[in-house]
């Protein structure tokens, strides 16, 4: 590995990125979506409206009647008010899987754009031409798209804890954020989740003939965490820190295999014949 | 001299359609050669698999000493080269642009080797705009300090003066002349523009499907391809007939007369013979440049 070379491909990268606004502005609207606007609207909707005005709470007050006995339960019977209740439950555990969506979508976007990005603008070839061993172009082009999305998802996470803990207060007059499963989920799971994307997204992206198709294959990585979005709705599943610990495990063992897998396949002779016109 | 490219039949083919065929050829340290051939004839090709960016299917490379499939990181390290599309960032600028290859290559005082050379090619003053304003002569020259940023032993030049002004052409090569002769930098140059390379250039590779056609200097390539001359001769007489004094005639134009000789010797011979009836303002052999050469060859070839 080449640590010269990692790094002026990632900075390079990073620089391009930050400095067209066309591409940073809609990678840090949904995050600031998610982290400000839709948690704070909904809590000072709880606060100031009444609970039967929503719609849908219906569902969220079903699911928390019939909760399973155990430490999620006492949680969040804790609180005397149903609306408290209900608070606590999104702001802990419903919002979760929105946050491992921030750094998904920014790392896969960015990790889309890899390395058909350099096909695009013809700058695979001389990046090919350099005495640089694949490896380190291919970890240049990983440090690119996990340093923005971890440095937005940190920021993200401190606004929504700032949000929820401003706007929750004069309802529960204690601070109710962040609990141990938010942060094993930021430090572990959204780390490992974020890597076995950005691996899967670079593969793709050396392997396409255009950013469109990238990006359309490496939208998927978003499904199975809507499912895990709804499983929580549905009272299949809770992002409880146990689990959290089982998931991030699970993430950080297929990146390892895919590193292993990755290292022996990617092969600049195959990227140049099959890339560069 | 000593041979820093040895290619020995060498073959590419890609999805089963031919491109390199049994190619083999050597370039000497020090030299220019031109690398010559028309559209798909394997240019391109041939330089990157001199740099191992691709694999042959068959053959065998050796560039200072080195395999480029085995070695190639180590043997692109002393080579540079300029491909057909600068392959520059258009959202930095040139600076930025140098110093992104430079901390790439790994190159010490990569500020003051980018400053050098923003300065050598007339950057300077362009250094913060962004690439994507420069012009096609900016862009050749940063492509070209790009790939002279570390320095490289080899040059590889992909069609440097293509879309180039004249002036801008000619100051172009006269800068890689300067680079082969102070720096005794070997240069492979691709090119159909045979008559920019025709005094550049020590020696000529023709090349044609990807295969081999002939190779030489131009001194060799005349002897053998140039079986008789033509002379152009500047006068007022008035010739008439196909002939004169037994010189057939090839062509008469207003005010110069072309004939045909066999060689040079019998040249002086026919200008007595004019002078004895009147006036000759000059005389020049013509036909002899590279292009002429070049279908010469092509001709000599067509049915191989
Ligand atoms: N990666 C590739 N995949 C498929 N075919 C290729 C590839 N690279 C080159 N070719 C084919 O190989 C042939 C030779 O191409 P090459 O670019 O080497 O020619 P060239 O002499 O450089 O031509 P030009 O003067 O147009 O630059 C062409 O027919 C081209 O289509
Ligand atoms: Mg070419």
């Amino acid at each position: 590995m080449n640590r010269d070379a990692i790094q002026a491909v990632a900075l390079k990268d990073m620089q391009s990125i930050s400095s067209n606004i066309q591409i940073w502005l809609p990678l840090i609207i949904v995050p600031l979506i998610f982290s400000i606007v839709l948690p704070g609207g909904l809590i000072l909707g709880l606060r100031f409206w009444n609970l039967d005005s929503f719609g849908n709470m219906g569902v969220i007050v079903d699911l928390l009647e019939k909760l399973p006995p155990g430490g999620l339960r006492d949680s969040i019977l804790q609180w005397d008010l149903f609306e408290k209740q209900v608070v606590y439950f999104m702001v802990n555990y419903l919002f979760a899987p929105l946050f491992i969506i921030i750094p998904l979508m920014i790392s896969s976007i960015i990790a889309a754009n890899s390395f058909v990005g350099e096909k695009e603008r013809r700058t695979l070839e001389s990046l090919l031409f350099a005495p640089v061993d694949i490896k380190s172009l291919f970890m240049g082009k990983v440090i690119s798209a996990f340093v923005p999305a971890m440095v937005v998802t940190f920021f993200c996470a401190l606004l929504y804890g700032l949000v929820v803990n401003s706007t929750a207060y004069p309802l529960f007059k204690t601070i109710i954020f962040p609990r141990l499963n938010w942060i094993v989920m930021i430090v572990w799971v959204i780390p490992a989740s974020s890597l076995f994307a950005i691996f899967l997204n670079v593969v793709i992206s050396a392997k396409v003939k255009g950013f469109q198709e990238a990006y359309q294959l490496g939208a998927m990585i978003v499904l199975p965490v809507l499912a895990l979005f709804f499983s929580q709705l549905t009272g299949v599943l809770f992002l409880e820190t146990s689990l959290l610990l089982w998931i991030g495990a699970a993430f950080f063992l297929i990146d390892y295999f895919m590193l292993k897998v990755i290292s022996r396949a990617f092969d600049r002779n195959k990227l140049f014949e099959s890339q560069v016109k | 001299m000593e041979k820093v490219i040895e290619a020995k039949s060498i073959s590419k083919s890609f999805s089963g359609v031919k491109v390199i065929q049994d190619l083999s050829f050597f370039i000497r340290s020090g030299e220019i050669v031109g690398l010559l051939g028309p559209n798909g004839s394997g240019k391109t090709t041939t330089v990157r698999l001199l740099n191992g960016v691709i694999t042959a299917d068959a053959g065998h490379i050796r560039v200072v000493g080195l395999n480029p499939f085995t070695e190639g990181d180590t043997l692109r390290r002393r080579c540079g080269v300029l491909t057909e599309s600068a392959g520059l960032y258009r959202e930095l600028s040139g600076e930025e642009n140098l110093l992104f290859f430079a901390q790439l290559y790994g190159i010490k005082n990569a500020v003051r080797r980018v400053k050098e050379l923003l300065s050598d090619f007339q950057l300077t003053e362009h250094k913060d705009k962004k690439v994507s304003i420069y012009s096609t002569g900016m862009l050749k020259r940063l492509g070209i300090a790009r790939a002279l940023l570390h320095k490289p032993q080899i040059l590889y030049l992909d069609e440097p003066t293509t879309g180039l002004d004249p002036e801008g052409a000619r100051d172009l090569l006269e800068y890689i002349k300067n680079l082969n002769q102070k720096y005794n930098v070997t240069i492979l140059l691709c090119t159909h523009l045979l008559k920019q390379v025709q005094t550049l250039c020590h020696r000529f590779i023709f090349i044609h499907k990807g295969q081999l056609l002939e190779e030489g200097t131009l001194q060799e390539l005349e002897d053998k391809y140039l079986r008789e001359l033509s002379l152009k001769v500047e006068t007022d007489l008035s010739f008439h007939g196909q002939s004169f004094e037994s010189y057939p005639i090839l062509k008469k134009e207003p005010g110069a007369v072309v004939f045909r000789v066999q060689n040079k010797e019998a040249i002086p011979l026919l200008l007595r013979k004019i002078l004895k009836k009147g006036p000759l303002y000059s005389a020049e052999i013509c036909g002899r440049d590279l292009e002429t050469l070049y279908f010469k060859v092509r001709e000599a070839h067509k049915h191989e």
